[in-house]
């Protein structure tokens, strides 16, 4: 190896090599000569003497020179001088291809760094990444089935004990809480992990070290904390930080130890910065259910990850776990009552990928993402048919030098690398600029995709690179190897002879192929990119049932703090005081949960209905009057909440329409009883039928949901004021949590969010779905266009000969642009029917991708096909108008 | 006797005699073709069509150096160092080397 690139080192230097040696043998010579004279030879015979002394000089240099020689490489250089030479007789040519290139391989090299992170590449010091898996649970419930990676401590407990397949085990869960104390604390992304989740990495402490198991033991572990390791930088300049406190959520921990630079656990975005043992974060909780999380079933939260044994197959471990959950199944339905049996839910554990989105269950945005990668596969594919096009056409004209070099004894291997060695170095020119291309867009992407803030170097990441020079490699043999292949060997003698009149008939079947393809992919693309569009705008138009944009969420943080009922309440009405006095609030209410953010349900009873659970769930949230002004939601009949609605007032209610329709279907829903958490509850009065609201999802099939005054049920869990702002909500943020911070007691804190940014993120996939399609249905569109554009140019120049003769006999110029124009337009609809055919047929899959958008859309296959036309028919017609000058004279007096 | 022809030389053993060569000083060709002759007793004349392909073959393999120097006569020469590789690489082949003529010894002198 290291010889290998000593004498790549010499190949390069070898003139110098050659030099050195002439030097370095005349210095011998001299010297032999010298001991000639001292010896006594005449002076006349001493070179002589010399010269026979040194052998033949001749040999020695060819022989030593052999040392830095290496033929393969001579024929390569050759080849890519003649290549460069070549691009630089045409530089148009080469600019062309270069540009078309490097916007499929940037487009490509983005994909797959994006891709690769999400997806594929093993996180970092992860030990053995092949054999760490995901546990995945799914089950079937009212029908539907139900996959999750987040369940129960109880449940981690169950399949680490009942399974032998895996040799470590390790819970952990990733949130947001405080992090720091007073003024400096902020909302940080925390790990919560089982001491065993760093044995699955090579991973040394930078300083300090992890937490032992007996720090994480069950019913609380050891309040310590491991700093990941920017935030140590950031926060304390990298100093001694061991034994140091930090509040962690409601926690005070003591600082052990600081994780590598670069670890970042399993996090795929924003990690942790800071680790605690998972029991201590549990085993704080103030509820009921957190204290016995590792005793009951009723907390599903956390995540599992398993390293599997050596020697079991991933199979053996899919049965081992499922059988493990099957049975901590029963388990858990020995002591709940409402679960289906095993035989109905038919429980299945799934050992999957670490990744969530190559899991079995990933979430739309990876989806689309996939589809988005395809999409840009499928740009490259059409970039490549184009240049493939332009070879095969410089082929062509190119044919009476090849058929004189064959006849001058070049091989066709030696054509055939020639053709490569040109499209190769033309495609490495274009991965250059798709490296280029991808760094720049990739950033943006990544902020999309990746929620990542970082700045990314694509240059220094080896696995992209890598991919963007395999993608070209690829190129470049696929568009060089068609112009050799289309060669065909054996008529030499008619090309030498032929003239510029000859091929005006042989078309050739490939390049036709070949716009055909173009025009298909564009299509394709194109619909697709037209069905997001449509279905963000759906989203877009969607009526949610309030207004998001004005409305600002301000939500208050006790971090644990032990905040009595009454205390609670106080603090909600001054707060909603407060916000009511701030400038430019509109108006203001209490709520107990914001919609996209949190949702509650209780027992709901109806006089007349067995089970009103089976007709679908019901949530409902509680609120001040002002509420239904905050959000915009429209009171269909009846009306909203008052001030008069206080305790001990007649119970009352607003329920959406779709639950008045589901629950009453023949009479009039005002006036109606409903029993609210036991039916043994007086009645709760319908008073008010409001418009449906989305409440979670807004894919979500039913809305049933109902509002009750804060002030009549548990006005304590009044947990955020919303605010309507006039004018924009986003920069009124700041301001409102200053108003409002100074009523916090103690460590407690506000953050105030934009209600808009709660729904943006469900849109998201769907906004990047369109982006996405769009920017890649626009490149190939025009891609394809330049492609139509220079075959039909390059047509035109070739037939120039037969052009002149029809305008010689009396063709007009308006015939000729028909006869061009024609042809172009054929490919184009030939590409618009296949490329229809194809998306179609394709529709199945990408319309769960859609927001109610039907993806066989008539309208988005008939735009599509008109822009393909036009496109077409522009593309064409500037060579159709070049034709009409073709001169008769010349055509006539040529050959 | 008559000087040892190259090609009846045992293979590497010209190399080995470079480097052990090497040993001394850095030497520039002609010196090392010197060496090897007055050492031999002018038995063996290393010809210099062998010498130079392989000193460019053992520098490529890292075991020797080379460097344009001044000669005591001022003139420039190109001057061959062994390398720590090189002196590795020559332990190994003078062991086995001895070894082998053991093995030649013991199968001549059995009959």
């Amino acid at each position: 190896m290291r010889e290998l690139l000593a004498r790549l080192r010499d190949w390069f230097r070898r003139d110098r090599l050659d030099r050195e040696l002439r030097d370095e043998l005349a210095f011998h010579q001299r010297q032999l000569e010298r001991d000639a004279v001292a010896a006594g030879v005449a002076p006349a015979g001493t070179e002589s003497a010399a010269r026979r002394q040194l052998g033949n000089l001749t040999q020695v240099r060819e022989e030593a020179r052999d040392r830095w020689s290496i033929p393969w490489l001579d024929h390569l250089q050759q080849d890519v001088r003649y290549a460069l030479r070549g691009l630089r007789r045409s530089p148009g040519f080469a600019l062309g291809v270069i540009i078309t290139l490097g916007l499929g391989i940037g487009a490509n090299a983005a994909m797959f760094g994006i891709i690769d992170q999400l997806m594929f590449r093993p996180h970092a010091f992860l030990r053995d990444p092949g054999k760490v898996h995901r546990v995945y649970l799914r089950y079937t419930f009212q029908d539907r089935t139900i996959t999750t990676s987040n369940f129960e401590y109880k449940r981690y407990l169950d399949l680490s004990q009942w399974t032998n397949s895996f040799s470590d085990h390790a819970a952990f869960f990733l949130e947001t809480a405080a992090v720091g104390s007073g003024a400096a604390s902020r909302e940080r992304s925390v790990g919560a992990v089982s001491a065993s989740f760093f044995d699955f990495f090579d991973a040394r402490p930078a300083a300090g070290r992890f937490f032992l198991p007996t720090e994480d033991a069950t019913p609380r572990g050891a309040d310590v904390a491991v700093l990941s390791y920017p935030f140590w930088q950031s926060e304390y300049g990298g100093q001694d930080v061991i034994g140091q406190p930090i509040q962690v959520g409601g926690v005070r921990c003591t600082i052990i130890g600081v994780a590598p630079k670069g670890f970042a656990g399993v996090s795929e975005d924003d990690p942790p910065v800071v680790y605690f043992p998972i029991t201590t974060f549990a085993g704080s909780r103030p509820d009921e259910d957190g204290r016995e999380y590792f005793l009951n079933y009723n907390w599903g939260w956390m995540e599992m990850m398993v390293r599997r044994k050596p020697g079991t197959s991933l199979p053996a471990a899919t049965t081992d776990l499922t059988n493990a959950f099957a049975r901590s199944w029963n388990a858990a339905r020995a002591t709940q009552s409402g679960m289906a049996p095993a035989d109905v839910a038919h429980p299945v554990a799934i050992p999957g990928a670490l990744k969530t989105a190559a899991g079995p269950d990933p979430s739309l945005d990876a989806r689309t993402l996939l589809w988005v990668t395809g999409v840009a596969v499928a740009v490259l594919l059409i970039a490549c048919a184009n240049i493939t096009n332009l070879f095969l056409a410089r082929a062509l004209r190119r044919r009476k030098e090849v058929a004189l070099r064959t006849a001058l004894g070049v091989s066709r291997g030696r054509l055939l690398a020639q053709s490569l060695t040109e499209s190769t170095v033309l495609a490495l020119l274009g991965c250059g600029v798709g490296v280029v291309i991808a760094q720049w867009g990739g950033v943006a992407l990544r902020r999309l995709f990746l929620a990542e803030s970082a700045t990314f170097l694509l240059f220094r990441d080896a696995r992209t690179l890598g991919a963007a020079l395999a993608a070209a490699l690829a190129a470049g043999i696929l568009t060089g190897l068609a112009p050799v292949l289309q060669a065909r060997p054996g008529d030499l003698a008619t090309t030498l002879k032929s003239g510029a009149r000859d091929g005006t008939h042989r078309r050739s079947r490939t390049r036709e192929a070949l716009l055909v393809l173009q025009a298909t992919l564009s299509v394709v693309l194109l619909v697709g990119a037209g069905l997001f569009i449509r279905s963000l705008s759906n989203v877009r138009d969607f009526r949610l049932g309030f207004d998001p944009e004005p409305v600002l969420i301000a939500t208050r943080n006790f971090r644990d703090m032990e905040v009595s009922d009454s205390d609670r309440v106080r603090l909600a009405r001054r707060m909603l005081s407060e916000a009511q006095r701030i400038p430019g609030v509109e108006h203001a209410a209490l709520v107990s949960s914001v919609p996209f953010w949190s949702s509650s349900t209780t027992g709901l009873f109806v006089t007349g209905i067995d089970s009103v659970q089976r007709l679908g769930q019901f949530t409902f949230q509680t609120a001040s009057p002002d509420f239904f002004k905050v959000l915009g939601t429209r009171i269909l009949r009846g009306r909203p909440f008052s001030e008069t609605d206080i305790a001990g007032g007649p119970r009352v209610a607003v329920v959406s329409e779709g639950m008045a329709r589901v629950l009453w279907p023949k009479q009039d829903a005002i006036g109606a009883c409903i029993r609210v958490r036991a039916d043994t509850m007086p009645c709760t009065t319908v008073i008010g039928i409001a418009e449906d609201a989305v409440q979670t999802d807004l894919l979500a099939q039913t809305k049933f949901h109902y509002y009750l005054p804060l002030e009549q049920y548990r006005p304590e869990r009044a947990f955020a004021v919303m605010l309507r702002m006039r004018g924009d909500a986003g920069p009124a943020a700041d301001g409102v949590r200053r108003a409002l911070q100074p009523l916090m007691p103690g460590e407690a804190y506000v953050t105030v969010r934009p209600m808009g940014d709660l729904i943006g993120e469900q849109r998201r996939s769907w906004r990047l779905g369109a982006a996405m399609f769009i920017a890649f249905g626009g490149l190939a569109l025009v891609v394809a266009a330049v492609g139509l554009y220079a075959v039909m140019g390059y047509d035109v120049t070739q037939r120039s000969h037969e052009l002149g003769v029809r305008i010689a006999l009396g063709a007009q110029p308006r015939d000729l642009i028909q006869f061009v124009v024609g042809q172009g337009l054929r490919f184009t609809l030939v590409g618009i029917a296949l490329g229809s055919a194809l998306a179609l047929f394709g529709s199945r899959w990408i319309e769960p991708l859609l927001f109610q958008q039907s993806a066989t859309d008539p309208i988005v296959f008939g735009g599509v096909a008109l822009l393909l036309v036009a496109v077409g028919f522009l593309a064409s017609s500037i060579p159709a108008r070049r034709a009409t000058e073709a001169d008769p004279n010349r055509a006539l007096r040529t050959d | 006797m008559p000087p040892v022809d190259k090609r009846d030389l045992l293979p590497g053993t010209l190399d080995m005699m470079v480097l052990k060569t090497l040993t001394v000083q850095p030497m520039h060709g002609y010196g090392i073709a010197q060496h090897i002759q007055r050492h031999s007793r002018e038995v063996l004349r290393v010809e210099e069509g062998s010498l130079y392909p392989a000193l460019q073959r053992m520098r490529q393999k890292g075991w020797i150096k080379a460097e344009w120097q001044q000669t005591p006569n001022n003139q420039r020469a190109r001057y061959y160092t062994l390398t720590p590789a090189g002196q590795k690489h020559l332990g190994l082949q003078e062991t086995s080397f001895a070894d082998l003529l053991t093995a030649i010894a013991r199968v001549m002198q059995s009959a």
